[in-house]
């Protein structure tokens, strides 16, 4: 359905290297969650992915073809902020997504077609289970709310890959389990591909079906930006916890503690 | 004894620490003007209450003795209309401006360093220049407060299209928005509250504008009122002319902020 | 009581203070019926009334002040209507102003005022301009641009009049003095009435005609000195200190020998012109540098004419104020002591007195 290479990829700003000679192949449907230490160019590679940023070498491509550099409704994203419009309301910003691409002048849908409009977008409000709130301001939402209203604007647009960009990164632990639930499961039904960013270790063993870590290999103290990061270990993992061992080697390759939970199950 | 940061007035003494002020310069209007006219009953300079409430009647209710006009609701409209004018051509202007130089970098490239520069440019000492090139009628008058308060208009809504979150428009074009459907439907209605706030600030050199513009030359209109009776200090009219302006412009600050909280609701709640 | 402790009563009794000064600093006129040894006089930029400020630079006045054993300190306001107001709040014992405005401001508000010197009266130095042509009577219709209320205000009346017209067959657009030389440049404006320095300017201007100006109407536009009556009543050395600088001043400046010259063209400089600019002013302007013609002036019927037409134009336009219910309400006196109006609110007098002391050498 969907995939991503990329082959031989760097990206520097002027004389700094962000990311040298990423090569990466994604097959369609699965979720790839990626972590690394701040800085190392993780969420570069995010946007890069997105068309937001292009990269200074080397091919990236979708299905095969080369990626659009400038974001599309091919790619859909949700942010760990700003991911929704204030201004509408729960139910005008998931309509918005279906009427933004439909019509070229006015940017909204009339009759007939706005009415079967409305229809799906209430039905995918209710798949992340909003329809309760479907006439309420993000404002006056939680910040969970916020976020499964994201992932349903999102996901209106049918994208082939999804982008989570630390989605879960301002949530409290016990909304946050909520919402890992919640895209497991629209992920599992939909058959999505899904690339997330985040820092949270635990939460990139459980959620994905591969894990990319990305970090510098070569330092030079001299000059700091001389080296980029790369994709130090690729780990394929089932659904089942990962074996404790490979939790530590992570942690430490990122000069992180292993959560507290992990070294419970190492004893 | 808490330090006088952290000292707050009690409820009751809050509504009275805000009226102070006034209740201070209406004895200090009242004991100098008492003054005054014990020593010259025709003191032109401080008149008692009841004289300017009486000419205010006058002027609001008696037809003028030249012009046969209600002089005070004839000053109004005039004003309100150039005013209104002024305001809403310097509004649209600003915002067309603002969100193309805000959103699209060859607009930003080639009319932001123009547009800064003509902000700087105090309008009224160009005043010759619009006379010349707009004659000295209607046009000039409204021209004159457009040309005050445009750019500013346009420098804040360029301003805070440049701030509004970069996620909110990569998201819009994973949405497939084009450029014109990320104006219609994400810049401008986020922007919309934000020109009523640019216009409220504005609003003040607006009736600056407004006034002098009517000095310079007209037939009627508050300004025009105020600057000619100034000929003969005729204070009578132009305290009550006065408040009658500061009330308007309140008024018009109220409607801008009633019309932020009635038509975009969500535009305070995020804000606080 | 809540929230009324010691910083709040402190508080409130500085407010009180400040009320209390405030009242004092506004609602202190100068403190008129008394004798005093220290006077102000505030002047604006004119043709006529140059000579006071080169007689306080020079030290004329201060001279005839010390003769007097008083000071006067003569002050220089940038705005005309601004001086006026400021005398007739009582900031100033006198002020340069002309006729007209001497009986609109300050004695339609109730401060009796005083003519002290009869410097000049306008003889074409306001004018009404017509574009494209050279006939008052095309006036009919038009918009005309002028300064509402001011004596070229009375000047359209008294041209209107002699054509068999009144204002109510213009249009009169008020326009500010300074902005009257730009309007004439804009398409839309093809009348304007206006004084110098605005008028030569217009003059300069080629499509420009004036079709009527106030050598037509010789005297009825005073440019005066105008002093409090009741302080120039209790201090007449005012009066005499003032008169004495004002024709040592006239001595010098007249005439075409070396210190004449140089003293009109410090005038000249002091208005922002040259020598030529400034005497092309004065050829418009009858100037009495002698207190002989002055007294003639003051004791002729010109005067009583004058203020006659005057005071019916201020009550035509409501200048006389709200409690005016005819022309009479203000009392005017002239030198021979006779009262044009109300005998018992006489709020405005030409003062033969010092400039006869002048003439006969007596101060």
């Amino acid at each position: 359905m969907s995939t991503v290479t990329l082959k031989n990829v760097w990206k520097e700003y002027g004389r700094d290297v962000v990311l040298e000679n990423i090569n990466l192949h994604v097959e369609s449907g699965e979720f790839v969650t990626i972590v690394g230490a701040s800085g190392c160019g993780k969420s570069t590679f995010l946007r890069m992915l997105l068309g937001q940023e292009s990269a200074t070498r080397g091919a990236m491509e979708l299905d095969g073809r080369p990626m659009p550099d400038e974001p599309g409704p091919d790619r859909g994203v949700v942010f760990q902020k700003y991911s929704v419009f204030p201004h509408l309301t729960a139910l005008g910003n998931v309509l918005v997504a279906e009427e933004l691409g439909t019509t070229r002048v006015t940017g909204r849908l009339f009759g007939r077609r706005r009415r079967e409009a409305r229809e799906r977008a209430l039905k995918m409000l209710a798949a992340v289970g909003l329809e309760q709130a479907a006439g309420k301001y993000p404002s006056e939402l939680s910040g969970g709310m916020q976020q499964r209203l994201a992932i349903a604007q999102a996901l209106m647009k049918d994208p082939k890959i999804l982008l989570l960009d630390e989605p879960f990164g301002a949530l409290d632990p016990g909304i946050r389990q909520d919402m890992h639930e919640l895209v497991r499961e629209l992920w599992e039904r939909q058959g999505l591909t899904i690339f997330m960013v985040t820092h949270d270790l635990k939460e990139a063993f459980e959620l994905g079906s591969r894990l990319l870590v990305f970090d510098k290999v070569r330092h030079d103290p001299q000059a700091p930006g001389a080296y980029g990061a790369n994709i130090t270990y690729d780990i394929p993992l089932s659904h089942t916890t990962p074996h404790p061992s490979v939790y530590r080697a992570v942690g430490q390759r990122l000069g992180v503690d292993p959560y507290p939970s992990a070294a419970e199950e190492e004893g | 004894m808490k330090r006088l940061i952290n000292q707050t007035p009690g409820a009751p003494w809050r509504l009275a620490l805000g009226l102070l002020p006034f209740v201070l310069v209406l004895l200090v209007y009242l004991s100098a003007s008492a003054t005054r006219l014990a020593e010259n009953p025709d003191d032109p300079l401080l008149p008692s209450i009841a004289a300017m409430a009486d000419t205010f009647a006058e002027v609001a209710t008696e037809p003028n003795r030249r012009t046969g006009e209600l002089t005070l609701w004839v000053d109004t409209s005039v004003s309100l209309i150039r005013l209104g004018l002024g305001v809403g051509i310097a509004m649209t202007i600003g915002l067309v401006v603002g969100v193309l130089t805000g959103l699209i970098p060859y607009a930003n490239r080639t009319f932001s360093p123009f547009v800064s520069v003509l902000s700087m440019i105090p309008p009224l000492a160009v005043l010759p220049i619009l006379f010349i090139a707009l004659g000295v009628g209607e046009v000039a008058k409204v021209a004159l407060i457009v040309f005050g308060i445009a750019p500013f208009i346009m420098r804040d809504i360029q301003q805070r299209v440049e701030e509004l979150p970069r996620e909110l428009l990569v998201k819009a074009q994973t949405l497939g928005a084009n450029t014109w459907q990320i104006i219609l439907r994400l810049v401008l209605p986020q922007v919309m509250p934000r020109l009523l706030d640019a216009t409220r600030l504005a609003l003040g050199s607006a009736w600056l504008f407004l006034i002098a513009s009517e000095a310079i030359a007209a037939t009627e209109g508050l300004g025009y009122r105020i600057f000619l009776v100034r000929r003969y200090l005729d204070m009578e009219l132009i305290l009550p002319y006065v408040l009658w302006i500061t009330l308007l412009a309140f008024l018009a600050d109220l409607v801008l902020r009633l019309i932020v909280r009635v038509v975009f609701p969500w535009y305070r709640a995020r804000r606080s | 009581m809540p929230g009324f402790n010691r910083p709040f009563r402190s508080y409130l009794t500085a407010a009180a203070l400040s009320v209390a000064t405030l009242t004092g600093t506004i609602a202190a006129p100068q403190a008129l019926a008394e004798e005093r040894d220290s006077f102000k006089i505030a002047w604006s930029i004119y043709v006529g009334w140059m000579p006071w400020g080169y007689g306080e630079t020079e030290g004329i006045v201060d001279k005839w002040a010390d003769k007097y054993d008083i000071d006067i300190d003569v002050v220089q306001i940038n705005d005309y209507i601004e001086s006026i107001n400021l005398y007739t709040a009582g900031s100033y014992d006198g002020v340069t102003v002309t006729n007209m405005d001497a009986l609109t401001i300050p004695a339609a508000g109730g401060v009796d005022s005083t003519a002290l010197v009869m410097g000049d009266f306008s003889n074409g130095n306001d004018g009404v301009v017509l574009k494209g042509s050279d006939s008052l009577e095309d006036i009919e219709g038009m918009p005309v641009h002028l300064v509402e209320l001011s004596v070229s205000h009375y000047l359209l009346a008294r041209a209107l009049e002699s054509v068999g017209m009144s204002e109510r067959d213009v249009k009169v657009v008020n326009t500010s003095d300074a902005d009257i030389v730009a309007a004439f440049a804009s398409p839309d404006v093809e009348a304007v009435v206006t004084w110098n320095p605005q008028l030569g300017e217009l003059k300069k201007q080629e499509n420009a005609n004036v079709v009527f100006d106030s050598s037509q109407i010789p005297g009825e536009i005073m440019d005066l000195l105008v002093v409090n009556t009741e302080t120039l009543e209790v201090n007449p050395k005012l009066g005499k200190a003032l008169t004495g600088a004002w024709y040592e001043i006239m001595r010098t400046m007249r005439g075409d020998g070396d210190a004449a010259v140089e003293a009109r063209t410090a005038m000249a400089e002091a208005a922002g012109t040259d020598l030529a600019g400034y005497e092309a002013q004065l050829d418009s302007t009858s100037m009495f540098f002698d207190p002989t013609n002055a007294l003639t002036f003051l004791e002729s019927d010109t005067p009583k004419e004058t203020m006659d037409n005057v005071r019916q134009f201020a009550f035509d336009h409501g200048l006389l104020g709200e409690r005016a219910d005819s022309p009479d309400f203000v009392g005017i006196q002239f030198a021979d002591g006779s009262v044009l109006g109300s005998e018992s609110n006489v709020k405005f007098r030409f003062n033969a007195d010092y400039t006869r002391m002048a003439r006969d050498g007596e101060l």
